[in-house]
């Protein structure tokens, strides 16, 4: 074959054709989007909830998206995981832990061209999001509920650790609770996990053995749940509808739910408007929502839901001012509220609380 | 009828090279079965689980990280098990090594200097072998079982660490987490190529292995080992002091579990927290016995079960099986290994039972 110029314009055309066609066929590839878990995804709690927004991102957004999981990653293994991730093509990383912060803003810097967003984090890059929901609004109403509920007047809440989600969990029950009966008092066990039943179920009948009456929660497995129902009293689930757990013992369970948020955020990818946004939903935005009340008298449903109403209108603040400390020193004053960042660094107890803070 | 096992003659050469061999076969063909199941292409499968972690430079270093703390555990334990004490918590020692060098981490954030590390390591492996003997003193000096102590003391050395990254050595500016702070870069074993995370961890513990190995082979201290754990009234007669070998060995293995915990803190990690070790210690005990208990050895079990690990991920990542799959292999392994060993050197057969007297 001679080199004539007909050819070398065929050879062109074709050799254009070859390296349009990858282009084309990955503009409608579909988004590659990871996931990192803390926990098993059998876990009934948190890491169980995470899937379940996977799966219902892939149900909302079908072809248009592949995913990948990746469950109980430790945090010496996280590097290679993300790094893993990122040469598989994901372009979108959800790290789904507090615990992942710090890896996710390194690995975020070491990637540029990958999306990360991490769950419950404390601040944003230009390629790293962070997403929460406002889960102290159902804290809120739990306290009211057990207030309504308690006849020994003390609430007994299971808590993980003492990191600022947790404390502005408890002071939230309290309000919640005072706003019903200021005669309310609360007692809390630290459980030092996320999830363990075994440790989860002695702090709940340590609880109950002192007399509390209801429990709430701050940690993933029905063990507690389950502690109350053995022993005729109530409590509250936690991330997934845990009636099942306690049919008799059940108030309301606050019921994580990423899914949608999981699927407005891929298909921001996929149009491409993503931008790293400080996401904290509250009720109304459905990023997690209450199971119906259970073993509550008509009265009282109607007084929950009058809160949960005045929650989502916003007429009920839980960080409205005046607050004031352990310590005797007002935090905020009268007429103001606390901000976002308040909150989420909060690492003190408010006054009449009688618990102190551990380590 | 009843099942006896018939010790057979000879059959130690052949246990010791074709056993493990054999297991990975076993484990491997029956992996295959298991893909095929759940409907993946099974050559696609082994090629994801095992030849995708080494298939470049960056794979291979991440291999070398994962197989370093294993390795060198590994060949600790094997000295200990070759002369017969049964050192189960080398997870607690590896704590204990990462608290004493890390500790010394965090003590000098802000004014340490090069003298840091060095000093680090040797914490470390101060810190567990000490801790190594105090099961080890018990057993010399009171007959306690070291089973069981130094199993109980890894729970004392989690929650050692726990109540450390919870109290004093709590990071200040952590939003109450529980964890150090992150070790200032003269608190951090250097890594060896950009874009890596191999550390001189890696090459510390290849100089360990060669070490072993040559105690074990050519020196005195090596045939003692050896003859106290096969013949230990032979070892008597001869003059060794087994209660001394003891204290040694224990110290010994103690010492590099330590020094492993100290590199992984230092090398991997860069700070303490709880779930800091994904069991290392006791996944090292498969890995010393994978390895026959020899340095050489641990250090090829050390890497094929670094590889499954990571091939585990892949597996998640590239071929969306669960996590399952991958304990499920380590499952068959060692339930491969164990049968194979068993009936390479014993002979089963069917007795008719004894009429009852």
């Amino acid at each position: 074959m001679t080199l004539s110029r007909r050819n070398v314009l065929a050879g062109a055309s074709a050799l254009a054709a070859s390296t349009a066609l990858p282009m084309a066929a990955r503009a409608n590839d579909p988004l590659g989007v990871g996931f990192v878990l803390i926990g098993p995804v059998g876990d009934f709690g948190w890491s169980t909830m995470h899937d379940v927004g996977r799966r219902r991102m892939e149900e909302v957004l079908g072809d248009a998206v592949t995913t990948t999981q990746v469950e109980a990653v430790a945090p010496p293994d996280f590097d290679r995981v993300v790094t893993t991730l990122a040469r598989a093509g994901t372009r979108l990383i959800f790290t789904t832990s507090f615990s992942y912060f710090q890896p996710t803003l390194r690995m975020a810097e070491q990637f540029p061209d990958v999306m990360f967003e991490n769950a419950t984090g404390t601040a944003t890059r230009d390629n790293l999001a962070i997403y929460n929901a406002r889960f102290y609004e159902g804290r809120y109403i739990q306290g009211v509920i057990a207030a309504l509920k308690s006849q020994t007047k003390q609430i007994g809440y299971v808590a993980a650790f003492p990191v600022p989600e947790v404390i502005h969990a408890i002071n939230t029950v309290m309000r919640g609770a005072w706003s019903v009966d200021p005669e309310m008092r609360i007692r809390v066990v630290w459980a030092n996990a996320w999830f363990n039943p075994g440790v989860e179920a002695d702090a709940a009948r340590a609880l109950i053995d002192q007399g509390c009456d209801v429990l709430c929660q701050h940690t993933d497995s029905p063990a507690p749940l389950q502690l109350a129902e053995e022993r005729g009293i109530h409590g509250f689930g936690q991330a997934s509808d845990m009636t099942r757990f306690a049919p008799n013992a059940h108030l309301t369970s606050s019921i994580n739910n990423w899914g949608d948020y999981y699927a407005a955020r891929a298909q921001a990818m996929i149009d491409g408007t993503w931008a790293p946004a400080d996401t904290w939903g509250g009720l109304d935005s459905g990023m997690f929502q209450l199971a119906p009340f259970t073993n509550l008298d008509p009265e009282q449903a109607s007084h929950a839901e009058r809160v949960v109403a005045g929650l989502r209108d916003g007429s009920i603040d839980p960080f409205a001012g005046p607050i004031v400390n352990q310590a005797g020193e007002e935090v905020i004053a009268e007429g103001e509220s606390l901000d976002d960042d308040a909150i989420r660094s909060m690492n003190y107890f408010y006054q009449g609380i009688d618990v102190s803070m551990p380590g | 009828m009843r099942l006896t096992l018939d010790r057979r003659d000879g059959a130690g050469m052949a246990g010791l090279f074709l056993s493990p061999l054999l297991a990975v076969a076993l484990t491997l063909a029956s992996s295959i079965v298991v893909f095929w199941l759940l409907g993946q292409d099974p050559w696609r499968a082994l090629n994801v689980y095992f030849l995708m972690p080494v298939s470049d430079f960056w794979g291979v270093q991440e291999v070398a990280v994962k197989a370093t703390p294993l390795v060198l555990i590994a060949v600790g334990l094997a000295l200990c098990f070759r002369s017969n004490n049964w050192n189960i918590g080398a997870e607690g020692q590896f704590l204990i090594g990462a608290i004493c060098g890390g500790g010394i981490a965090v003590w000098t954030q802000g004014w340490g200097g090069p003298w840091v590390l060095p000093l680090m390591l040797v914490a470390g492996m101060a810190g567990g072998a000490l801790y190594a003997l105090i099961p080890a003193v018990l057993k010399t000096r009171l007959r306690v079982n070291e089973i069981l102590v130094s199993l109980m003391l890894v729970y004392v050395a989690e929650l050692l660490l726990d109540w450390l990254v919870r109290g004093p050595w709590r990071d200040p500016f952590g939003f109450n987490m529980p964890q150090t702070i992150t070790f200032a870069p003269e608190a951090t074993l250097p890594l060896l190529f950009d874009g890596g995370r191999m550390n001189l961890g890696t090459v510390i513990t290849l100089v360990v292995v060669v070490v072993a190995t040559v105690v074990m082979a050519r020196t005195l201290k090596g045939f003692e080992i050896k003859l106290v754990g096969e013949a230990p009234r032979a070892a008597r007669f001869a003059g060794f002091d087994d209660k001394k070998l003891t204290l040694t060995v224990f110290a010994v293995s103690g010492a590099l579990a330590g020094l492993a915990g100290v590199m992984e803190a230092a090398g991997t990690v860069r700070q303490l927290l709880p779930g800091f070790s994904p069991g290392y210690g006791f996944t090292a005990i498969i890995v010393a016995f994978l390895g026959r208990l020899n340095p050489v050895g641990c250090l090829i079990a050390g890497v094929f079960i670094a590889i499954t690990f990571i091939g585990g991920e892949n597996a998640q990542i590239i071929l969306r099986l669960p996590r399952d799959m991958t304990l499920v292999f380590q499952g068959m392994l060692l339930f491969y290994i164990l049968a194979c060993d068993t009936l390479i050197l014993y002979r089963p057969r069917l007795v008719p039972r004894r009429a009852p007297a």
